[in-house]
């Protein structure tokens, strides 16, 4: 027995002509594919000097802002007290000083949550707008941007997306580390979901459930390819994630250009199989690395920080030897 | 709600349409359907609302349906809006009558002929009825709660000057898969109950929304859920859709005082609270 929201894919995949159609893909980006870097830092609170960790981060991969215009996009999902469902506000607060530090030309925080349509009381609740100064001036709710086309996305001939996000330089993921109950983890790729504008798609963006979770992850991060993430590994969420999960402290965060090799060192560190998560299939040797010999670790290594998050039962089979 | 409250409110809307006759979302951006249907409405009686007709109406398609947006090529949930806008307007033209056709061929996918079948075979089993059709956000998608209450609204409202079959029966319909979607705390999210069997909280801006698409469905308890919800305690769009819901049903909601955000939207749903909300009303509730 198959649930109504597996069944829409599998019809869809029939109509699709396979990747080998794909329009623009991973053309001109071979080189990056030889091997990536990630940085894996340790940070067992948000109340430590999270600026300095980010900023070794980018120095160990040599990435260099300077004049670009930078989004952070977290994620901003929901607001639960009880438990940990956003990227923690001390994370996008660190990264905003890191960036307008290493010269960004200009360094803006957006996001686009996929149920709620109250993004800005969203941001209050996950207190960004207490805590980070001047939060409204520089924050864009990516669901009521205005928006342009591109050309090619699975099986449509154009989606839609945010002018904030497509005129971007460089699209910072700050994603929660956090299990997923359909993809298996949210993780840096998944984390571009809020890219998506609900003007044009609606509150949740079921067309991404339509074309399939899986593909649209690999299609988001195709289209948005200059990009890096820095993940919010300090507390993350176990379980059944991405809201009603329970916190799960890992006590790192996890960064890199190469956001493949990134959610792949990310699984690692959960004890998931990163070959078990399909979107990471479908985006190795294409949009990244995901092979763990192919992918220098900077900082820790994944044995000294790997801490098992708990699997929901569709995915007990998803753990790592 | 006190004048200046609202004078506030449709001050803000009458200096931010844009000079093709919409507004955005926030001032400076482009016209988009939503806001600009929102607007119109608190703005009824005015040329700013004729301006924002004579736009609305340029982007109708062929179909039927109406763009999000004007270089946004695609057919939308927003279509319900307008009707609405057009009933209040007392414009019965070819717009309205092909909006109506459009909605009433248009439903989730979730209750089309291939799920429906799909699930008759056992091929799946489905998390909502089937039979049921409600309206998504936009064609080739799923049925949920916000495009469907902005259709039963539209429909309810067309009733009045379409009496047939065809629009009383997908009425019956659409409200039957609102019912459907209720979670089981009373009120409503997005329009998912639960998922892999855990229970999802309701959201009291869709539960307001569920409310007014529910007008005079004869369910008695729709309103226990949303009487539960705290207006002062939520988000302002929650307060704002809350507000005009609890005043289609009779109910009193207390004077707010705030001044108007940069949200758009927002400015005119909360001015649609003070007096205009009587365009949504569908029913003998209120």
């Amino acid at each position: 027995m198959i649930s109504r929201r597996d069944l829409f894919p599998v019809a869809a995949a029939g109509m699709l002509a396979g990747y080998a159609g794909f329009k623009g893909g991973t053309a001109g980006r071979s080189a990056r594919l030889g091997n990536a870097s990630v940085a894996i830092l340790k940070a067992a609170s948000y109340s430590e000097d999270l600026v300095s960790r980010m900023l070794q981060g980018i120095r160990e991969l040599k990435l260099n802002p300077r004049g670009l215009k930078v989004l952070l996009k977290p994620n901003l999902v929901e607001f639960d007290p009880h438990t940990c469902i956003n990227t923690d506000v001390a994370v996008v607060a660190a990264a905003y000083e890191v960036f307008k530090t290493l010269g960004a030309s200009e360094v803006i925080i957006g996001e686009g949550p996929g149920h709620r349509r109250d993004t800005c009381a969203l941001a209050e609740m996950a207190r960004y707008r207490g805590e980070i100064e001047q939060f409204d001036a520089r924050f864009v709710d990516l669901n009521r941007d205005d928006v342009s086309p591109v050309i090619g996305f699975a099986d449509r001939p154009e989606m839609y997306f945010p002018t904030t996000a497509l005129r971007a330089d460089l699209i910072v993921s700050l994603a929660k580390m956090k299990t997923h109950h359909w993809a298996g983890a949210t993780l840096a790729m998944k984390n571009f979901f809020g890219l998506v504008p609900g003007n044009v798609y609606g509150w949740p963006k079921n067309e991404l459930h339509h074309i399939g979770i899986d593909r649209s992850i690999f299609e988001l991060s195709r289209v948005f390819h200059h990009s890096f993430a820095i993940i919010d590994g300090i507390v993350g969420m176990e379980g059944n994630g991405p809201i009603q999960g329970s916190p799960k402290p890992a006590g790192v965060l996890v960064m890199g250009s190469d956001l493949p090799a990134v959610d792949a060192t990310c699984c690692r560190i959960m004890g998931i199989d990163p070959g078990r998560l399909e979107y990471l299939r479908l985006a190795s040797d294409r949009l990244g690395v995901t092979e763990e010999a192919r992918i220098e670790q900077r900082g820790e290594t994944i044995r000294s920080v790997r801490t098992n998050f708990n699997l929901i039962q569709p995915f007990e089979n998803y753990r790592l030897a | 709600m006190g004048d200046s409250y609202l004078d506030a409110r449709l001050h803000a809307l009458r200096r931010t349409q844009n000079p093709d006759g919409g507004w955005p979302y926030f001032a400076g951006k482009q016209s988009w359907l939503e806001p600009t249907v929102y607007a119109a409405l608190a703005l009824h009686g005015e040329p700013a609302a004729d301006r924002a007709w004579k736009l609305l109406q340029s982007w109708q398609t062929r179909s039927g349906a109406f763009r999000p947006a004007a270089d946004v090529q695609m057919e939308s949930w927003g279509t319900a809006l307008c009707i609405t806008l057009a009933v209040a307007r007392g414009e019965f033209g070819d717009p309205f009558e092909r909006g109506v056709e459009w909605l009433l061929k248009t439903e989730g996918e979730d209750s089309n002929l291939l799920t429906r079948a799909a699930s008759v075979v056992g091929l799946f089993k489905p998390d909502r009825n089937p039979r049921y059709h409600g309206w998504p956000w936009k064609p080739g998608t799923s049925s949920w709660v916000e495009p469907t209450a902005h259709a039963l609204v539209a429909l309810k409202l067309a009733s009045a000057k379409r009496q047939d079959r065809d629009v009383t029966g997908r009425i019956r319909l659409g409200q039957a898969e609102l019912l459907d979607l209720r979670a089981s705390d009373g009120g409503w999210n997005y329009g998912n109950r639960t998922v892999w069997g855990v229970d999802l909280p309701s959201y009291p801006e869709t539960t307001a929304l569920a409310l007014i698409g529910l007008q005079a469905s004869g369910v008695k308890d729709v309103l226990d859920a949303a009487r539960k919800i705290g207006i002062e305690r939520v988000s302002p769009l929650a307060r704002a859709w809350l507000a005009i819901a609890l005043r289609l049903y009779g109910v009193a909601t207390p004077a707010p005082t705030a001044p108007p955000t940069p949200d758009l939207m927002l400015t005119a749903l909360e001015a649609l609270g003070c007096a205009n909300y009587r365009y949504f009303k569908t029913g003998g509730e209120a």
